[in-house]
C-alpha cells in the first residue's frame, strides 16, 4: 500500500468553474475576514447563485429544514443554560451551513471527529439530539452514540482530535472499508502543534481524511488575522502537500460540494484535503463569554446579513420552494423534536457511583 | 401550581448576579423560554429566559438588587393564584436550576471513643498484642531502644498477669496458695467436638466482628393472639420462631445488609433468606437453617422449625441443614431469657434474639395497661451496619411483630 | 523453549502478535528499516511489510494520536516511543484522550492500544534518555502500566497488553534488555496484567521492586539470605492497577517491607505502596516501611549516574533498619 505519490489539488480544482473562483492563489488576506470573489461558493447572501447548483430543489429544502432544526437546538440550549439546566454551552449560530453542508457530504459509516461547537455537524452525521443534550446536562452517557454511528463524542481540548481522524482514516484504509474520516476544528486550533502533526501524518500516509476548518474569525477573543501570518488557513495545506480550498462557510451548497469533492478524493485513495470554511460566530464563544469585550456589534450585524439560513430561504422562495406555511411547519416540527429530546434527557436518572466507577475499564472496575 | 425559578449559576462558578432590567412585569403572561430579565454577572450581561409558561406572580428582587445564586428569581404560576409572599417561603413545586446531583450521604458515627495512648512507644503490632491480652500498654515497662515496648515485654507482662500457675521468676511470689496447698482438685477434660467448634466460632466472631447490640420491646398481644388462632385452626403448635422468622423477612428485604456476608472488602448481599434458628441441645447451641424462608407460609415454617429442632437435638441433620444461614433468629425466651447480647454467627452480619413475653405495664393510648411485652435484642456487625440503620431495622421488625397482619398479608 | 534475553523476548512477542492477529500494527520512529533504536522491532518490517510496520515522522503526539484513532477504528496498534523522556509531547493525547475515551463515550468507543517506551538509566545516556517517571502514568485513572523484568514476563505481558481491551503503557527497562536471559516458551501465552509475581519466598522481610531495580533487589536478597535472613522478593510488574492484596498478603506474613524504585522519592509509586501497606497491614508490621529510591534530583549525566541509582548496599541497609529492634 501507499505506493501513490501525493497529488496537488486534483478533484478539488475540477469543481472551480471559472477564473474568479480561485482556491489558493490570490486569496484575500486574513485581515479581510470576508467573502471575497476568491472564495469558493455557489449561493450568494441575497439568494442568487454563482453557478449551476449540483443538487435538487428537494435536497435544498432538506438542507434548509436541517439548518432550521439545528438553530432551534442552539437557541433552546442557550435558554436552558440560562435556566441552569445545562452546563456551559458553546453556541454555533451562524455556522449552521458549514456544519450541515459538511455532514451532508459524508456517507454512512464515515467518521466524524469534531469539537464542542459541532453539534449540528454531529447530529447531521447521526448523533441524536437527545444524547447531545444529555451530554450537556453533564452526563457521560451522552457520549454513548448509537452503534453504527461513527461520530466521536466532542473533543473539549483544542486540536488534539485532528490526529484522531488521521488514525481513524488510516485504519479504515488498512482495512479497506472505503470509509473516510472528517475532522472539524476552528481557526484557533490551527495554532496548535497538533494541527501540524495531524496534517503532516495525513499527507505522509495519504490517509483518507478531510480537514474542515470552520474559520469563524476568533479564537475566543483573538482574531484570526492576529493568529497567523499565513494569508489564509487553506493556504497552509500547500506546505503539507495536500490541496486546500477556501469556501464560503455560510453557503451550505458550497460547503457540501467542497466537502463532497474532498471526501470522494479521499475515497479514491488520493489522500487528505483541507477545507477552510469562512464563517462567523454570531454568538459568544460560550455562555460564559461576553463578546462585546472584543468585537463590534457592527461586525456581527454585517454577518447577520450573510445568514446561512436566510439566503437559502430567499433562493427557495425564488425557485417556488418556500412559503410561510411550510416555514411554520418545519419550525413546529423542529421545536417538537427538540422538546422531546430535552424531555428525554431530563428524565434520565443521575448516574450512580457504581456507574461512575464502571466507566474506567472493560472489566468495570476503577484502577488502582 | 406556582413554581419558583431560582437564579442558576450561569457562568461557571458565579455566586451572584445583579438584576439590571425586568423584561416582564408582575402579572404579565410569559411563554416558556421567553426572556424575562436581564442580569449582570462578573462575566457578562445576559438575558434569562423563563423555564415555564404562566403568569409572573412575583419578582424575586428589584432592578439594581443583587441576588445570590440559588435565591428565588421569579415565581410563575396561574392568574389569580395565592399571594406570592407565601410562595417565596414555601409551598413551591420543585425547581429547575440545580445541576449537580447530591453525593451519597455517608453516615458518620455519633460517638467515637479514642483509645490507646500515644504516650508510650510501641509498634502497632505490639499494641495489638497487649490489647488482645487485656493489658493496658501504659503499665508495661519497655526494654527496647528508647524505652520502646517490645513484643517480649508484652509476652512477659502477659505471663505475669494471666498465668499465675506458670513458674515465677526466681525470688518472686510463690505459686497460688490453693494450688500449693492442694486443697481443691481441679478437673480437666477436653471439650466435646461440638463444644470446641462452638468455641472456635464464637472466638472468631467475637475477635473479628465489632458488635453493636440494640434493644427494644414489642407489645406481643397481637402476635400471641395470631399464634393461638393459627394453632386452633390448624390444630398444631406453632413455634414462636415460625412467626418471628416470617415477621423479620420484610425488614431483611428492606435492609439487605442484614442478610449478607462480609468477604474481605466485598459485601455479599444474599439473594435468598436462609434463616438460622438457634437450637438449644444437650451438647450445646446448634443453628439449623430454614432454607429460602420466603417461599414458606407460617404453617410450613412451623413444620420446618419443628423438624429442624428435633433433628438438631437428635443429631440427624445433614451438614447443609446446619450451615449457610444468612441471618439468625434465637428464641432465648424459650428458656426464660430477656434481653441479651447475642453473638453474630461468623459469615453473617446480624442476629435477632427474642426474649420471653411477660405481662408488664405499658402506656397505651395515654393510659397504663398490661400487655405481654417481648424483649428484642439485635446484634450486628458494625463494620457493615451503622447505628442509624440498625435502629431502622429494629423499628421495622417491631412494626411487623406488633401487627402480624403486616407480614402475614405479604 | 529457547534461551532469549528480554529484548528478544519482546521482539518475539510482537512477531507472534503480528502473525496471529491481522489487526496488530506497529508504528514509531525508526522502528522499520532501523529496527528501532534498541532493535526491539528488528526484522519485523521485512517480515510483515510496510502495511503492518510503519516508520513515522518524529512526532510523539502524532504517533500516539494516530494509534488512538486506529484503535478506535478496530486495529490493535502498538506504538513505540523511543525513550520515556520523549513521551511527554504525547502526554496530552495519553491523559486527555487515550485514557478517557471509554469514559467519555460510556464504553461505546475504546482504545485498545499499547504504548511501549524504554525507561530507566544506567547506560550512560544523554539527558532525557534515563527517565523513570512511571508515577505520572500510574496517577492517571484508566491507564494500565506494566513493566516486565524477565524475558518470560516480557513476552507474556506484552501479548496480554496487545490483547487488552484498554490502553496499556508498557515500560521496558533499558538496562535489563540484554542483561537477563531465560528459557521461555515460543508458544502464544499471556501473563495476566494485575497480579504481582512472588519471585522468591521468605519469612522475615518483603523486598518490593519492579523493572530495572529488580537486578539490584535480587542481589540484595541473595546477600541477605547469606546473612541468614529469609527474604521474600516481589516483582510488582503491573504498576497500575496495583495488586494491593498481593503485596499485603506478603507483608502480613513477613511484617517488614522495603520498596525499591529508581524514580525520585517524592511522589514516587513507593509512597503509594507504603501507604497501602500501612492501611492494610499496620498491625502486622514489626518495623516502619522503608523506601530506597533515586534522589529528588533530575537524572544525572553519565559521571554522576552511580551516585543516583539505588545500590545493593542501600537496599541491604534499609532492610537492616527493618530487621533490628
Amino acid at each position: 500500500m501507499n505506493t501513490r505519490k501525493p497529488g496537488l489539488g486534483r478533484g478539488l480544482e475540477a469543481l472551480i468553474p471559472s477564473a474568479p473562483q480561485k482556491t489558493i492563489d490570490n486569496v484575500p488576506r486574513q485581515s479581510d475576514h470576508d467573502l471575497n470573489p476568491g472564495v469558493y461558493g455557489l449561493v450568494n447572501p441575497d439568494g442568487s447563485v454563482r453557478d449551476r447548483l449540483p443538487i435538487t430543489l428537494d435536497e435544498m429544502k432538506g438542507l434548509y429544514a436541517d439548518m432550521v432544526e439545528a438553530r432551534t437546538y442552539d437557541t433552546k440550549s442557550i435558554a436552558m443554560q440560562r435556566q441552569g439546566r445545562l452546563a456551559t454551552y458553546a453556541p454555533f449560530q451562524g455556522q449552521e451551513a458549514a456544519q450541515i453542508g459538511a455532514a451532508a457530504a459524508l456517507s454512512d459509516g464515515d467518521w466524524v471527529a469534531g469539537t464542542y461547537r459541532d453539534a449540528a455537524l454531529n447530529w447531521r452525521a447521526g448523533y441524536p439530539w437527545r444524547l447531545l443534550i444529555l451530554g450537556r446536562t453533564g452526563d457521560e452517557r451522552g457520549g454513548e452514540v448509537p452503534e453504527g454511528v461513527n461520530v466521536l463524542p466532542p473533543s473539549i481540548t483544542v486540536g488534539g482530535h485532528m490526529i484522531h481522524a488521521v488514525g481513524l482514516a488510516w485504519a479504515e484504509e488498512l482495512q479497506e472499508s472505503g470509509r473516510i474520516a472528517l475532522t472539524s476544528f476552528g481557526d484557533g486550533a490551527t495554532s496548535e502543534g497538533d494541527f501540524h502533526e495531524a496534517m503532516n501524518f495525513a499527507a505522509v500516509y495519504e490517509t483518507p481524511t478531510v480537514f474542515l476548518c470552520q474559520n469563524n474569525g476568533y479564537a475566543i477573543s483573538y482574531p484570526t488575522s492576529e493568529q497567523t501570518r499565513s494569508a489564509t488557513i487553506a493556504g497552509k495545506a500547500d506546505a503539507y502537500g495536500m490541496p486546500g480550498i477556501r469556501v464560503d462557510g455560510n453557503d451550505v451548497v458550497g460547503v457540501l460540494v467542497a466537502v463532497r469533492e474532498a471526501a470522494e478524493r479521499a475515497r479514491r485513495g488520493e489522500g487528505p484535503s483541507l477545507i477552510e470554511a469562512v464563517t462567523y460566530r454570531i454568538g459568544p464563544h460560550t455562555t460564559s463569554d461576553d463578546p462585546t469585550r472584543y468585537r463590534d456589534d457592527d461586525e456581527a450585524e454585517m454577518w447577520r446579513d450573510r445568514d446561512p439560513l436566510e439566503r437559502v430561504r430567499l433562493l427557495l422562495e425564488k425557485a417556488g420552494g418556500w412559503d410561510q406555511e411550510w416555514q411554520d411547519a418545519i419550525e413546529q416540527s423542529a421545536s417538537d423534536v427538540i422538546e422531546a429530546a430535552v424531555e428525554w434527557a431530563e428524565s434520565v436518572p443521575a448516574p450512580t457511583r457504581e456507574e461512575m466507577l464502571s466507566r474506567m475499564s472493560a472489566s468495570g472496575g476503577a484502577s488502582g | 401550581m406556582a413554581r419558583e425559578f431560582r437564579l442558576p449559576d450561569i457562568g461557571e462558578g458565579l455566586t451572584e448576579a445583579e438584576i439590571v432590567t425586568w423584561l416582564v412585569a408582575e402579572g404579565d403572561h410569559v411563554e416558556s423560554d421567553q426572556p424575562i430579565v436581564e442580569v449582570e454577572t462578573d462575566k457578562a450581561v445576559v438575558e434569562i429566559p423563563s423555564p415555564y409558561a404562566g403568569v409572573v406572580l412575583q419578582h424575586g428582587g428589584a432592578e439594581g438588587e443583587v441576588l445570590a445564586v440559588g435565591a428565588v428569581l421569579v415565581v410563575i404560576g396561574e392568574e389569580g393564584e395565592a399571594t406570592a409572599e407565601d410562595l417565596l417561603v414555601d409551598h413551591a413545586a420543585p425547581i429547575v436550576g440545580t445541576l449537580s446531583e447530591e453525593a451519597e450521604v455517608i453516615e458518620t458515627p455519633s460517638e467515637i471513643v479514642v483509645e490507646t495512648s500515644a504516650k508510650v512507644k510501641a509498634l502497632p503490632i505490639v499494641r495489638k498484642m497487649a490489647r488482645e491480652a487485656g493489658l493496658d500498654i501504659e503499665t508495661i515497662t519497655g526494654t527496647g531502644p528508647d524505652g520502646r515496648i517490645t513484643r517480649e515485654d508484652v509476652e512477659a507482662a502477659t505471663e505475669t498477669v494471666s498465668s499465675p500457675s506458670s513458674p515465677a521468676p526466681a525470688g518472686e511470689v510463690p505459686r497460688s496458695q490453693a494450688e500449693a496447698e492442694g486443697v481443691r482438685a481441679e478437673t480437666r477434660t477436653q471439650m466435646s467436638r461440638l463444644r470446641r467448634t462452638i468455641a472456635a466460632n464464637m472466638s472468631k466472631s467475637w475477635a473479628e466482628i465489632p458488635h453493636v447490640t440494640t434493644f427494644d420491646d414489642v407489645d406481643a398481644t397481637r402476635l400471641l393472639e395470631v399464634r393461638a388462632a393459627l394453632s386452633d385452626r390448624h390444630d398444631i403448635k406453632i413455634p414462636l420462631e415460625a412467626l418471628v422468622v416470617r415477621g423479620v423477612l420484610p425488614a431483611l428485604s428492606a435492609f439487605p445488609e442484614f442478610n449478607a456476608t462480609l468477604d474481605g472488602d466485598d459485601l455479599v448481599l444474599h439473594g435468598s433468606h436462609d434463616i438460622g434458628i438457634a437450637v438449644d441441645t444437650p451438647e450445646g447451641l446448634m443453628v439449623a437453617v430454614v432454607i429460602d424462608a420466603d417461599s414458606r407460609n407460617v404453617i410450613e415454617l412451623a413444620d420446618e422449625v419443628r423438624r429442624l429442632g428435633e433433628g438438631a437435638r437428635e443429631r440427624t441433620l445433614g451438614l447443609s441443614e446446619l450451615t449457610g444461614q444468612t441471618f439468625t433468629v434465637s428464641n432465648i425466651g424459650a428458656v426464660g431469657g430477656g434481653h441479651g447480647t447475642p453473638i453474630v454467627p461468623y459469615g453473617t452480619t446480624a442476629i435477632l434474639s427474642v426474649g420471653r413475653a411477660q405481662a408488664r405495664p405499658i402506656v397505651y393510648d395515654g393510659d397504663l395497661a398490661i400487655a405481654p411485652v417481648m424483649p428484642l435484642s439485635i446484634s450486628y456487625d458494625h463494620r457493615v451496619i451503622d447505628g442509624g440503620t440498625g435502629r431502622r431495622f429494629m423499628e421495622l421488625v417491631m412494626e411487623n411483630l406488633e401487627e402480624p397482619a403486616l407480614f402475614l398479608a405479604g | 523453549m529457547a534461551e532469549v534475553n528480554l529484548a528478544l523476548a519482546l521482539t518475539g512477542a510482537m512477531d507472534t502478535a503480528l502473525r496471529s492477529d491481522d489487526r496488530v500494527v506497529l508504528l514509531g520512529e525508526d522502528i522499520g528499516r532501523a529496527g528501532g533504536v534498541f532493535r526491539i522491532t528488528d526484522g519485523l518490517l521485512a517480515k510483515y511489510g510496510a502495511s503492518r510496520v510503519f516508520d513515522t515522522p518524529v512526532a510523539e503526539s502524532g504517533i500516539v494520536g494516530a494509534a488512538f484513532g486506529m484503535a478506535i477504528a478496530g486495529l490493535r496498534p502498538v506504538a513505540e516511543l523511543q525513550f520515556m523522556g520523549f513521551s511527554y509531547p504525547a502526554y496530552d493525547q495519553v491523559i486527555n484522550h487515550v485514557a478517557r475515551i471509554r469514559n467519555r463515550s460510556n464504553h461505546r468507543f475504546t482504545a485498545p492500544l499499547v504504548i511501549r517506551m524504554p525507561y530507566g538509566g544506567g547506560i550512560g545516556a544523554a539527558e532525557h534518555h534515563s527517565e523513570s517517571t512511571e508515577a505520572i502514568y500510574t496517577h492517571i485513572p484508566a491507564l494500565k502500566v506494566v513493566v516486565p523484568s524477565t524475558p518470560r514476563d516480557a513476552r507474556g505481558l506484552l501479548l496480554a497488553a496487545i490483547e487488552d481491551p484498554d490502553p496499556v503503557i508498557f515500560l521496558e527497562p533499558i538496562r535489563l534488555y540484554r542483561a537477563v536471559k531465560e528459557d521461555i516458551p515460543e508458544i502464544y501465552y499471556t501473563t495476566e496484567i494485575g497480579p504481582i509475581r512472588v519471585e522468591r519466598q521468605g519469612d522475615d522481610l518483603t523486598l518490593i521492586a519492579w523493572g530495572s531495580m529488580m537486578k539490584e533487589t535480587r542481589e540484595a536478597a541473595t546477600r541477605l539470605e547469606d546473612l541468614g535472613v529469609s527474604v521474600e522478593v516481589i516483582d510488582v510488574r503491573t504498576l497500575s492497577p496495583l495488586d494491593r492484596d498481593g503485596i499485603a498478603t506478603s507483608v502480613e506474613k513477613t511484617g517488614r517491607a522495603v520498596v525499591v524504585h529508581e524514580a525520585p522519592l517524592t511522589g514516587g509509586l513507593g509512597g503509594e505502596i507504603a501507604a497501602s501497606i500501612q492501611e492494610r497491614c499496620l498491625y502486622s508490621l514489626v518495623a516502619p516501611v522503608q523506601r530506597v529510591t533515586g534522589w529528588d534530583t533530575v537524572f544525572p549525566l553519565k559521571r554522576s549516574e552511580a551516585h543516583y541509582l539505588p545500590s545493593v548496599d542501600q537496599i541491604i541497609t534499609a532492610a537492616n533498619k527493618t530487621l533490628e529492634g
